[in-house]
């Protein structure tokens, strides 16, 4: 069907001009890929898909939203009132809402999915470390944007949450104070704060946008990586892109999208995880409510926050968990990439997930004694994973790669 | 199978493809598209009610419709008089060139010389029908009021600023002025003798 | 082959865990006492009988300002007529609110605190329409003797409520309970019903749209198959 395409005189013209064709070529028709991926390799695309929906639904909601904390009658804000006003009277308000607040969160599975690929399967190893740290510059601008966007309903969840996240910049010595005030636009979380997280929240998935087109790019540079690890031969192991991976990608795109539907359509607050209950009283200065957690996706760290008794501990152990993901390219020294031939790293790498899902579970509940006990070994674990890591090569010994190499 | 069983069946599949997803791209559009239209908020809001009798005789006032500017005219009659028997210097007379500019009950000679429901009450959009600007209210006739902004043979009427188009004050578009139509009347209906529902 | 599949488990298996989790980690934020089923229905009379329950007893000091006069006629769930709708608002404007009568400030010196609005109060609560339900028929006796009767109620977090019991639950003679909870039961579901007004359409596009989807993924399944007939060739 391409080659048809390629041979109308519009897209000579065009061709000739632009050089389209030889991009199609090199990016599409006979890009290499290895044929051994698995569907694991297909979240990448679908993150994408979701950028798309997330911008696309957002510059809609924009049209009607209004960030504004003016109090309105009922002790609601012309903010809560606009959001109402596009589930209610908007035509079809209701279903680009829920799909904008489904795919934030759809976003984040997608993008985990694909970040404990490259873990498992070692992408972020040489030639890779690029990619991957291009990779982490965009886990951190989502998960700023989807912090400034959950503010923007103005219920007491979003208040608290941005209370609470402004509060722990405040932790900083000597900056702390300056920083806080920045993010706030005065002493506490209020209209300018509203205001300035709102244009924030729509300048970030524009830099995700660019940044994202950096990460295909520098990955259309190295190639893909494939669950065996090992490089192939780009003659003999590898397919073009188009068709065979565009047809697998739709595939998966149309099974993401069974699983998106079925929440936008029948269950948009998931049980209270997508949407919280509490962000449904409106936002309230006076009154924290009883149980405050941030949305899920943002649990993990929140536990590694509340697991140190000391504040500037805890917020710099936050940071530090994050950070220390744009370091594990340089911490891995092992010649093998996946962990199908790596037994030590593989044990490790799976604890490592299970670490990151008790977090979770752990920041999602309300605090006990004995979660904390749990949040406290999964923190120790999810540590423990990079400072085991620059010593594995040492001692681990790798099965036979395919190939005999 | 044979080779070109399989490769019928492979264009087949592909045609599917693209065929359902070119419907699920045009199904997601409707929504969004949708959503720009005006929303059910605003749609019942498009209706004004208005009591005519605070217009005084002979007097202009400006009303909101659908945030839209609208002329309601308390004509005299000395007022209908002028608007009898210059139907060789207008455009579109009868009101018949395009379907906003007239309306179900004008139904008779009469009805499409004043264009109104009462004929003493005239209710018009204000906006020219050349690019949208509010005309002036010139009602006497006449140079005595309005110098040479209006032409001397002038029996009163609405002259818009912007561009210099001309209407009688039956509000129907006078020879020589780049607007193309005359003032559209938009549906209203009588709820009492003096409180008119528009829209 | 089986390799693959050995190890993609592992993810599937992390996805499964997850998913199990779930239900555990929602339970686990509901506190106390264990809240009464309601049968929530949206079908006409449940709506018109919970609107009039609405307007009778709750908008004695509650509002609901995200549903207007007008809205009454024009989800089609409640279907209002033109004239049921004029009798209902009186002087107040089509476009108005379902607001109180009773002022903020009125309301803040008579009950300490300023009754919320209700617009998304089945939202904005764990438990939805069962916590609405269960609230409405939980007013008791204190049994420790501290809370005067009327603001003791067994399901309100910490027992003690500013709102007087509105159905006149507690002590109310057995022949009533039947009339009592169809009222609780019937103002809960329109509660539940106004807190997202297209719910019903959105499931029934759904349906629509769930159908489609898996057409299409069959489609491109099989599409993916036949394409990728080419790779196992080799």
């Amino acid at each position: 069907m391409i080659d048809k395409m390629m041979n109308t005189r519009l897209f000579q013209w065009v061709d000739e001009r632009t050089d389209l064709g030889a991009i199609i070529k090199s990016q599409l028709t006979e890009y290499p890929v290895p044929k051994n991926l698995n569907y694991m390799w297909n979240f990448g695309s679908l993150a994408l898909l979701v950028l798309v929906l997330q911008i696309l639904t957002g510059i809609f909601l924009v049209m009607y939203y209004k960030p504004s904390a003016e109090l309105t009658y009922g002790g609601y804000t012309v903010a809560f009132d606009s959001v109402e006003r596009i589930m209610r009277d908007i035509n079809f308000g209701w279903l680009i809402r829920y799909m904008h607040a489904v795919g934030a969160s759809a976003f984040f599975v997608v993008v985990y999915m694909h970040i404990g690929r490259g873990l498992y399967y070692g992408s972020f190893k040489s030639p890779r470390e690029l990619l991957w740290i291009i990779g982490v510059v965009i886990l951190l601008i989502m998960q700023g944007a989807a912090f400034f966007g959950y503010l923007l309903p103005w219920g007491q969840m979003s208040f608290w949450g941005a209370t609470v996240i402004t509060n722990l910049f405040g932790a900083l010595p000597v900056l702390g104070e300056y920083l806080q005030q920045v993010l706030r636009g005065g002493f506490a979380v209020g209209d300018p704060t509203l205001n300035r997280f709102f244009s924030l929240h729509y300048l970030f998935p524009l830099l995700l946008a660019a940044i994202v087109g950096g990460h295909i790019h520098a990955l259309h540079v190295v190639h893909s990586n494939n669950p065996d690890g090992i490089d192939i031969d780009h003659e003999k192991d590898a397919i073009p892109f188009h068709p065979y991976y565009t047809v697998k990608d739709a595939f998966g795109v149309g099974v993401f999208l069974l699983g998106y539907c079925y929440f936008v359509f029948f269950n948009p607050e998931a049980w209270g995880y997508f949407i919280e209950v509490d962000n449904f009283v409106p936002a309230n200065n006076l009154q924290t409510p009883a149980h405050i957690a941030p949305v899920w996706y943002l649990t993990p760290w929140y536990t590694i926050l509340r697991t140190f008794e000391n504040k500037l501990v805890g917020v710099l152990m936050m940071g530090a968990s994050l950070a220390v993901l744009f370091v594990l390219p340089f911490l891995d020294k092992s010649t093998v990439r996946s962990s199908r031939y790596r037994p030590v790293y593989r044990q490790m790498v799976i604890l490592f997930f299970i670490s990151v899902v008790v977090l979770g579970y752990c920041g999602h509940s309300a605090p006990t004694a004995t979660l904390k006990v749990v949040g406290t070994i999964a923190t120790s674990v999810y540590f423990g994973f990079f400072l085991l890591l620059p010593f594995v090569h040492k001692f681990e010994k790798t099965r036979p790669l395919p190939g005999g190499e | 199978m044979t080779d070109k069983a399989d490769h019928s069946r492979r264009n087949f599949l592909y045609v599917a493809a693209g065929g359902l997803g070119a419907v699920a791209a045009g199904a997601t559009a409707i929504p969004f598209i949708g959503s720009m239209l005006p929303a059910a908020d605003t749609l019942a809001a498009a209706k004004t009610e208005f009591d005519i009798s605070t217009v005084a005789e002979g007097q202009l006032v400006v009303i909101q419709w659908q945030g839209k500017p609208v002329f309601v005219v308390n004509r005299t009659a000395e007022m209908l008089e002028r608007v009898k028997g210059h139907n060789d210097k207008l455009k579109d007379p009868m009101s018949e060139a395009a379907d906003s500019v007239q309306a179900e009950w004008m139904d008779s000679d009469e009805k499409r010389l004043y264009r109104a429901i009462k004929p003493e009450i005239l209710i018009v959009v204000a906006s020219c029908t050349h690019l949208g600007c509010i005309p002036l209210f010139k009602p006497t006739a006449g140079q005595k009021d309005w110098g040479d902004s209006v032409p001397a043979d002038w029996a009163g009427g609405w002259h818009c600023p912007c561009h210099g188009s001309y209407y009688d004050l039956s509000a129907r578009v006078i020879n020589g002025s780049p607007a193309p139509q005359n003032l559209h009347v938009m549906p209203y209906e009588y709820k009492t003798d003096s409180v008119v529902v528009i829209g | 082959m089986k390799g693959i599949m050995m190890k993609t488990t592992h993810f599937s298996l992390l996805a499964c865990l997850t998913l199990m989790l779930a239900p555990a980690m929602a339970s686990a934020s509901g506190d106390g006492v264990a809240l009464r089923h309601a049968e929530i229905t949206f079908d006409n009379e449940t709506l018109r009988k919970g609107l009039t329950v609405f307007t009778d007893v709750c908008m004695g000091c509650h509002a609901a300002k995200y549903i207007s006069y007008r809205n009454l006629m024009d989800y089609p769930e409640l279907g209002l007529s033109r004239e049921e709708v004029d009798e209902l608002r009186g002087d107040k404007a089509l476009m108005s609110g379902l607001i109180t009568e009773l002022s903020p400030e009125d309301a803040a010196e008579s009950y300490g605190k300023t009754p919320p609005d209700l617009s998304v109060i089945a939202r904005a609560r764990r438990g939805g329409g069962n916590y609405l339900y269960s609230i409405l028929t939980g007013y008791e006796a204190d049994p420790h003797g501290k809370i005067e009767d009327g603001s003791y109620n067994i399901y309100y977090p910490g027992n003690r409520t500013a709102m007087p019991d509105p159905l006149a639950w507690m002590g109310h003679d057995e022949s009533e309970t039947a009339d009592l909870e169809e009222q609780a039961r019937t103002v809960a579901s329109f509660l539940v019903f106004i807190g997202d007004p297209h719910q019903l359409e959105r499931k029934a596009i759904g349906v629509w749209v769930m159908g489609f989807l898996i057409l299409l993924t069959l489609v491109l399944w099989m599409l993916k198959r036949e394409v990728w007939k080419d790779v196992k060739k080799h």
